[in-house]
């Protein structure tokens, strides 16, 4: 079965064989605490960089590149806009806030919401 | 007497529920992901979604005042939820309007709930019910479960196809681009709501009921779509490998 490998909390979520998932989707479902806020691609606080398998992920498209900028060149990906049909491992800072807050001025993420408890 | 099921079986379940009735298997789906179809059908589907989905602010709205505060996870996620379909970025409205007047239409044909067919009025009648009479988990199954989930599979076949094939912009179809993945993210949190808060066995059959409803109410009208705007021009839907083979010579 493909994982991903959201390395920075030391997880991984497995998806079947032929299936392209939406990497924050998938994180989310497992209350991996990959930080985000808009899921739309505007605020880029779940920008991961790609240690392994970019090769398996769906091109970025107009939003992504938009919010990503010169960051698209770097390895940057946006888990709520990108799809994987491989093996994929994955990077973050885990203090990082959107592309246009500042640390500590409100922007923070939703990570760990809804668990199912 | 149904048994409580486990969270993940429960999952399973509402999956099921909808697999055998998909929106992106019904006629104008596949004739839409196959290119078969003119910009003037695009604009009657537009303006039949203006009618369907325009208010979901509204249904979200009702769900929110049905759900009791101990919910407060739940709470807000509605409202996260219509913050993001209103005003988050550019109106989700108006991106499906922007998309309409790409096809030729305007936005005051696409506004005119006079355009819009019986089975758009009945969607959005049937959302309406169910989010102002319906317990919150219920109605969070039907909508958010049976339709939102519904959005990302429909949409990321339908909108290479809109670039590659049909030629429009990224700008003009942008209203597809962002509901592919907002809509991965709302449909799991609507999964997380209600395999939370479905904690009895007739909670749990109701979702399951709901959702089955749901895909059956959009898979009709899907292909009322069709049969009404595209069979008069290209004739009953036939899947390609169904079609009589081109006769030669
Ligand atoms: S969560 Fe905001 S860009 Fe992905």
């Amino acid at each position: 079965m493909p994982r991903i490998y959201f390395k920075t909390a030391d997880q991984y979520v497995e998806f079947a064989e032929g299936e392209e998932v939406n990497v924050l989707r998938m994180a989310i479902r497992d209350g991996i605490d990959v930080p985000w806020q808009c899921a739309s691609g505007n605020c880029g606080t779940d920008r991961l960089v790609v240690e392994e398998g970019a090769e398996n992920l769906d091109p970025p498209r107009r939003r992504e590149r938009a919010r990503l900028g010169e960051l698209v060149d770097e390895d940057y990906r946006l888990a709520c806009q990108t799809y994987t049909r491989g093996d994929v491992t994955f990077s973050w800072d885990p203090d990082q806030v959107g592309l246009d807050d500042e640390p500590g001025d409100g922007g923070g993420s939703r990570t760990g919401w809804a668990g199912t408890g | 007497m149904a048994e409580l099921m486990s969270s993940s079986e429960f999952r399973v379940a509402l999956e099921q529920a909808f697999s055998g009735t998909m929106a992106k298997d019904a006629s104008f789906s596949r004739a839409w992901a196959t290119g078969k179809l003119h910009k003037q059908h695009f604009v009657h589907w537009a303006t039949n979604h203006y009618h369907y989905i325009g208010p979901f602010g509204d249904y979200l709205g009702l769900m929110y005042a049905n759900t009791p505060d101990h919910a407060r996870d739940a709470k807000d996620f509605l409202l996260q939820n219509m913050y993001e379909e209103e005003l988050s970025d550019d109106r989700h409205t108006d991106l499906l309007i922007r998309f309409a007047e790409a096809c030729g239409g305007t936005r005051a044909y696409v506004q005119d709930r006079n355009n819009a067919m019986p089975f758009a009025k009945g969607m959005q009648g049937w959302m309406y019910y169910v989010s102002g009479r319906e317990n919150f988990v219920v109605s969070s199954a039907a909508l958010i479960v049976g339709l939102e989930s519904q959005v990302p599979s429909i949409y990321r076949t339908q909108y290479p196809t809109l670039i590659n094939k049909y030629g429009f912009s990224e700008w003009e179809a942008e209203f597809f681009d962002l509901h592919i993945t907002s809509d991965e993210i709302h449909g799991e949190r609507g999964y997380q709501i209600v395999l939370k808060y479905a904690d009895t066995p007739e909670l749990q059959q109701r979702c399951l009921h709901y959702v089955r409803e749901a895909a059956d109410m959009r898979f009709a009208y899907t292909k009322a779509l069709y049969e009404t705007y595209v069979q008069p021009d290209l004739g009953p839907w036939v899947e390609e490998d169904e079609r009589e083979p081109a006769l030669v010579g």
